[in-house]
């Protein structure tokens, strides 16, 4: 079986493990290194629970290779906020009830932000669109759309309170 | 005084969840553990006539196959099942359906088990099949069990009487008044008869247990489960071994809305990891939850006695449920959903039969609304129709017929504590239904539509509650209430600590241990807030009662003076700290104060005869759901572009989360009614994925989606409150079906409401000619 | 998901070798979202699997001297979503990319393999097909250029040849004033799969149609242009009633097929629709 070594940085810091050309990249994040806000439900690129950040970009690791975040940076829910501060999308999730049972909230979160980083504002269309690809089996579609457009609410007010201050 | 409850506290685990750090069964891997794969009926019907894994053992990294000759090693009698003891833990001698499993092999690598479970070779004779419910039901089709056996665990099905050597797994019955008469009264009679399809739950967490033997003999088990008592029970039985060598826990569900209930893969992953003597965990895949438990297809006939002036006087219900391969709960989906069948109506004259129909489809079960949503498609659908042909407004047909407070249902129960005037008004009120609609023009027409449900609750039940003061005065509940998204932790705290004078936030929830937490009958119905709700209440109150006693002694009182607040005894200007006060009692910081309660509401078993009680249910549940919608009139597709929902809630114990709920339901209902259908060809499910089997995404979301409660207090309720977690769900089918009808003026009497369905009426409806392809 | 080995190169000539070993076990990996399902699904079970992803020269998206789009095989449906350049050169492309699939998608398939995998759902192919557009491919036999309507012989057939790869997508430029529109219509939810996708385009020149191009996607074996109905609306001064006429066409000349999503009449009806509405989108400016 075809094995190799490989190196990149996970939740900023440098990491490196052994995986198998055909292992996903859900699969190795979780198996190898136990970080499990990455989970595998529909396994076909549709639910989003999977949702991992590469190089910036989010893609579903149930359908990724392992191998090939060689050499890359890889973020998981697990890497978000700073020194044990919730990011402002996790906490506009808290405040705007955006979960229930929370399965499908960590690849929600990380799609919000990384809808945010591209567009810090958002309309309801460009969040529908953005998040077309995350379901939410609970349906709590409603509380979410809330909860972007507070936490874009909300960089948008920090960010003035910079430029001001 | 209350501080608690009303409150909308957000979740107690809401940072363990946006960090993605709750514990799910999904993620749990044991050392040592091992992996299962089912390998499945590829036949609808047949007999099992060889079986051979020689190929798939030999594949390195296979650890063992099992199949129904091993479990006969570890059980004796593999049957099981809630109603009735009808399924195995895998296939002996016949198989039911596609997908019916029949092997298991075990091993270290998933990705070989695949490649071994494509390997094991099946051969079968295949024996006629029946899928529909109405085809499986008539006399000469063939029989797919030819005995079935009762299962007797719980109260209220333990007068079920199956009947074997027929399809008709159950026959439920309701003779209200007096039928003949009533219609004799009528000036109208409407028959209509209307279709549910089949549909499922997927969970996103899909389904996973883990098995573990113990040292002691005994053995663990971790489950995504709603019902840890059950299973513990039930696995004790097929084990032969008392409950105690059992040990079931869960931890929090990635959904379950019914899939999870009573046993899945628990069985299975006992007896594998009892041969094995090692941790063995199953997992299904998306694609393998279709395969195990769906909700109920029905055909809902009815037929409708109704008064030139708009009065129901008689309705005769016949319901068929397509009930699948094994019973699961479909009986009591039968009975007690069945029971409901003629609406929140005050009609004189009613009767009900209700069939439990086994087919060669996968098994259905429980999902969101027990049965009540496929029931209220077809007599909100009706209620609609009959007010348009008499000319009458359908709030209106509605508000006239409304069963009233004290007017017996139609099982004689008197209606009490249910708002069906209440939610009949707040739906009016948020539809802005005396206001003047704009109807759209063109191809694009617009219309909307309401509907309202009645659920009673599964009685009678039992729920059980510790409450544990330790030494340093801090507070646990003991509950084996399962949190699949419901809130049911944030709720039960809300309950301890309003009565303990404690923070919400402060108390601890012990997830269900069934070595720990007390029996509860399971999550399911919409039951926990009310019966577990009122469990911890007692039990809390009994820790009340213990903490006055020391305060009155510390304080030389009367216990009654004794306050609880913020984590303190208060008497006049005379504080003391919990933690005091169990130093006070105890010598030192130790100790335990503990409260059990327990509840179990009454009931009044129905005449068998007459299906009728005068105690049928301990709450009623009430629902109503309104639609806007555009329908574009040339292809058929409908826009809902507001949903309203409305739900009694008895009293709002957390307002937010009752919120969630309400729309939480009413979309995922929305899904249903849409588009979600699982589709079948010769009993394959051909859409087992999330990629044909489409659910509701984010846009598909109405433009308002309005969820809104009103407080009929339940007498018996915790603060008055009621279940709400199905309540979204019931009537959003027939609102939107009506919402159709208003704008285009086509009636589609079976789910869902594809474009090409809607395209298809509206042709007809023109005259036109449909030109067909092959 | 069967065992494989993954191998990486860097140049052009090195996958193609590695491809011609054997083309029933080796297979080209771009993005590898199509290959995954199959592969998950156990559908395909590949020894070997080359990607693309280091092969260097396959990521240009540029116009050429000539006024062509040229897009390397490599580039991500994403990257092409965002270019300035593409939203120039035809927005309908742009437009079409913001409901294909989803975000994570995107974000890794390709150009190449969303062109070579045949599907005949995809959401792109009609719209090139439309405009006229080529694929480069590089095989064993060196480069050759493939037009579109050469490319997709039947579902899930293409006439790429075995160890053959698709190495830049070429899209001639549209005349001036030519405005052009993509609708998709989906039967289920709204994130799904087209059950029907239009592509339609037109300019005009003294109030008549010129070049009219229309081409069905999905509920076809593969993406067709419709002659007839092109046919039928050259010369003519836009109307209501041509459009119709055009639509009825569209939908009279389509072998369609049934599947989940819909019966091939009702799918008929559906083309016929969304023929004449994109038509007026595209007289209407939008
Ligand atoms: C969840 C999901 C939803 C989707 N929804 C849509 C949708 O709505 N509309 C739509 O249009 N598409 C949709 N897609 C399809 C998506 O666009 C394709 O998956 C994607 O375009 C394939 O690109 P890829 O680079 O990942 O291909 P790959 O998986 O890498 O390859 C696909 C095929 O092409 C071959 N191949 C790859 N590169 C080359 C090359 N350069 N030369 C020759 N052969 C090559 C491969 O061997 C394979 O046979 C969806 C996909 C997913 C996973
Ligand atoms: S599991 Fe990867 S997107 Fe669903
Ligand atoms: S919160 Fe349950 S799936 Fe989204």
């Amino acid at each position: 079986m075809a094995e190799r070594r490989i190196a990149f940085r996970l939740n900023g810091r440098e990491v490196s493990c052994t995986v198998r050309d055909h292992e996903t990249l859900a699969a190795m994040l979780r198996d190898r290194f136990q970080l499990y806000s990455v989970r595998e439900s529909c396994a076909q690129g549709l639910c989003g629970c999977c949702t991992v950040i590469v190089d910036g970009l989010a893609v579903s690791g149930c359908l990724y290779l392992a191998p090939l975040v060689d050499g890359k940076s890889v973020e998981t829910v697990e890497g978000l906020g700073e020194e044990g501060r919730l990011d402002p999308v996790q906490t506009a999730f808290i405040e705007h009830g955006a979960f229930q049972c929370g399965f499908c909230t960590p690849g929600m979160v990380l799609m919000s932000h990384q809808l945010l980083q591209e567009n810090p504002q958002p309309d309801q269309e460009a969040i529908a669109h953005y998040l077309s690809g995350n379901l939410c089996r609970c349906a709590t579609y409603p509380e979410i759309v809330e909860a972007v457009r507070a936490a874009a609410q909300g960089s948008h007010v920090a960010k003035e309170e910079k430029s001001h201050g | 005084m209350t501080r608690e409850v009303g409150r909308s506290l957000p979740r107690l685990e809401s940072e363990a969840k946006v960090t993605g750090r709750a514990e799910y069964i999904h993620n749990l891997t044991l050392p040592g553990m091992v992996y299962g794969k089912i390998v499945r009926s590829t036949v609808a019907h047949g007999r099992i006539r060889r079986i051979d894994a020689s190929q798939a053992d030999r594949l390195p990294g296979v650890v063992a196959v099992i199949t129904a000759a091993e479990v006969a090693r570890i059980v004796q009698d593999p049957y099981y099942g809630p109603a009735f003891h009808d399924q195995p833990v895998l296939a002996v001698d016949k198989v039911h359906y596609v997908g019916d499993p029949v092997a298991l092999v075990v091993g270290e690598d998933r990705d070989v088990l695949e490649a071994a479970a494509d390997l094991v070779a099946v051969e079968y004779e295949e024996l006629p099949a029946v899928f529909d419910e109405r085809a499986a039901a008539e006399p000469g089709a063939p029989v797919i069990h030819e005995v079935i056996r009762p299962a007797a665990t719980f109260t209220d099905l333990k007068n079920l009487k199956p009947a074997s050597g027929s399809n008709v797994a159950m026959a439920y019955q309701l003779r209200h008044g007096d039928l003949e008469a009533g219609f004799a009264q009528a000036d109208y009679i409407f028959e209509d008869e209307f279709h549910s399809h089949q549909v499922t739950h997927t969970p996103l967490e899909p389904i996973v247990t883990v098995a573990e033997p113990r040292g002691d003999g005994g053995l663990d088990i971790y489950t995504s489960s709603q019902s840890p008592s059950f299973v513990r029970m039930e696995l004790a039985r097929l084990l032969k071994w008392p409950e105690n060598r059992i040990r079931v826990r869960t931890a929090y569900l990635g959904g379950g809305f019914g899939a999870k209930l009573y046993m899945k893969l628990e069985p299975l992953a006992a007896v594998a990891a009892l041969l094995l003597r090692r941790p063995v965990k199953l997992s299904l895949s998306m694609e393998e939850q279709f395969y195990t438990i769906t909700r109920h297809g029905a055909t809902v006939r009815l037929k409708t006695g109704v008064t030139r002036d708009g009065r129901m006087v008689a309705r005769a219900c016949t319901i068929w449920w397509n009930g699948g391969a094994y019973a699961d709960i479909g009986p009591r989906v039968t009975q007690k959903s069945g029971f409901t069948a003629a609406g929140p109506y005050d009609i004189p004259h009613v009767s009900i039969d209700s069939y439990a129909v086994y087919t060669n489809l996968p098994p259905a079960g429980a999902l969101r609304g027990f049965g009540i949503p496929q029931l209220v498609w077809a007599y909100e659908s009706q209620a609609d129709l009959i007010a348009h042909r008499l000319g009458i407004d359908p709030w209106e047909f509605r508000w006239k017929n409304a069963l009233r407070p004290d007017r017996p249902h139609a099982t004689g129960t008197l209606m009490r504590d249910a708002g069906v005037l209440e939610v009949l008004q707040e739906l009016k009120r948020l539809m802005r239904w005396d206001e003047p609609f704009d109807r759209g023009s063109g191809t694009r027409r617009r219309g909307r539509g309401i509907a309202i449900g009645l659920k009673a609750a599964i009685t009678p039940t039992t729920s059980v509650a510790i409450v544990n003061l330790y030494g340093d005065g801090s507070c646990a509940v003991y509950s084996s209430t399962v949190d699949m998204g419901q809130g049911s932790d944030t709720v039960l705290a809300q309950l301890a600590a309003e009565v303990l004078g404690l923070d919400a936030r402060e108390v601890r929830i012990v997830h269900p241990d069934t070595d720990v937490t007390p029996y509860d009958m399971a999550t399911l119905g919409s039951r926990s807030t009310y019966h577990m709700g009122n469990a911890v209440l007692r039990a809390a109150e009994e820790v009340r009662h213990q903490l006055r006693a020391i305060g009155s002694e510390i304080f030389k009182c009367r216990p009654e003076e004794v306050e609880l607040q913020d984590g303190h005894l208060v008497a006049g200007e005379r504080r003391v700290s919990f933690k005091e006060a169990m130093e006070w009692r105890f010598g030192m910081q130790a100790g335990n104060l503990i409260g059990v309660g327990s509840f179990t509401p009454t009931y009044k078993k129905p005449d068998p005869a007459t299906g009728e009680s005068e105690d049928i249910t301990t709450f009623w549940m009430v629902g109503g759901n309104g639609a806007e919608v555009e329908v574009d009139t040339e292809t058929g597709r409908v826009t809902v572009t507001k949903l309203v929902t409305v739900g009694d809630a008895g009293k709002a114990l957390n307002p937010g989360l009752v919120r969630t709920q309400l729309s939480g339901a009413a979309l995922m209902q929305l899904g249903f009614t849409l588009f979600e259908e699982m589709r079948f060809e010769d009993g394959q499910v051909v859409n087992a994925s999330l990629a044909d089997y489409k659910l509701l995404g984010m846009r598909d979301l109405p433009s308002s989606v309005v969820a809104e409660f009103v407080e009929v207090g339940a007498t018996h309720g915790p603060f008055g409150a009621k279940g709400i977690g199905e309540v979204g769900s019931l009537a959003v089918s027939p609102a939107v079906a009506n919402a159709v009808f208003d704008a285009v003026g086509v009636r589609i009497t079976s789910l869902p409401l594809t474009p090409e369905k809607v395209l298809r009426a509206l042709k007809e409806q023109a005259g036109e000619i449909w030109e067909e392809v092959e | 998901m069967n065992a494989f080995e993954l191998v990486r190169p860097t140049r052009l000539e090195e996958a193609l070798e590695v491809l011609s070993e054997d083309p029933e076990t080796v297979r080209p990996f771009g993005g590898g979202t199509a290959l995954m399902l199959l592969m998950r699904s156990r559908l395909l079970q590949p020894r070997r699997l080359v990607s693309l992803d280091r092969v260097s020269g396959l990521d240009r998206l540029d116009l050429d001297g000539e006024g062509n789009l040229r897009v390397g095989s490599m580039v991500r449906l994403r990257d092409l979503e965002l270019s300035a350049t593409v939203e120039r050169f035809c927005p309908a492309i742009s437009r079409a990319l913001l409901t294909l699939s989803n975000v994570r998608v995107r974000n890794v398939a390709t150009v190449g393999g969303h062109l070579a995998h045949g599907d005949p759902h995809m959401d792109l192919p009609p719209i090139l097909l439309a405009l006229g557009a080529s694929v480069v491919a590089q095989g064993p036999a060196g480069p050759r250029q493939i037009p579109l309507d050469q490319l997709y012989l039947g579902y899930y057939a293409t006439s790429l040849q075995p160890g053959e790869l698709i190495t830049e997508l070429v899209i001639p430029p549209l005349p001036e004033g030519t405005r052009g529109s993509y609708l998709k219509a989906t039967a289920l939810s709204a994130d799904d799969w087209p059950m029907a996708g239009v592509a339609a385009f037109f300019r005009l020149e003294q109030g008549r149609i010129v070049e009219p191009r229309i081409a069905v996607s999905a509920a076809t074996t593969t993406p067709v242009r419709l002659p007839a109905v092109e046919a039928a609306l050259a010369g003519e001064a836009p109307s209501e009633a041509l459009f119709s006429e055009a639509g009825r066409l569209a939908g009279r000349d389509l072998h369609c097929l049934s599947d989940l999503r819909g019966s091939a009449a009702y799918k008929r009806e559906v083309v016929r629709v969304y023929v004449r509405r994109a038509l007026q989108q595209v007289w209407a400016g939008r």
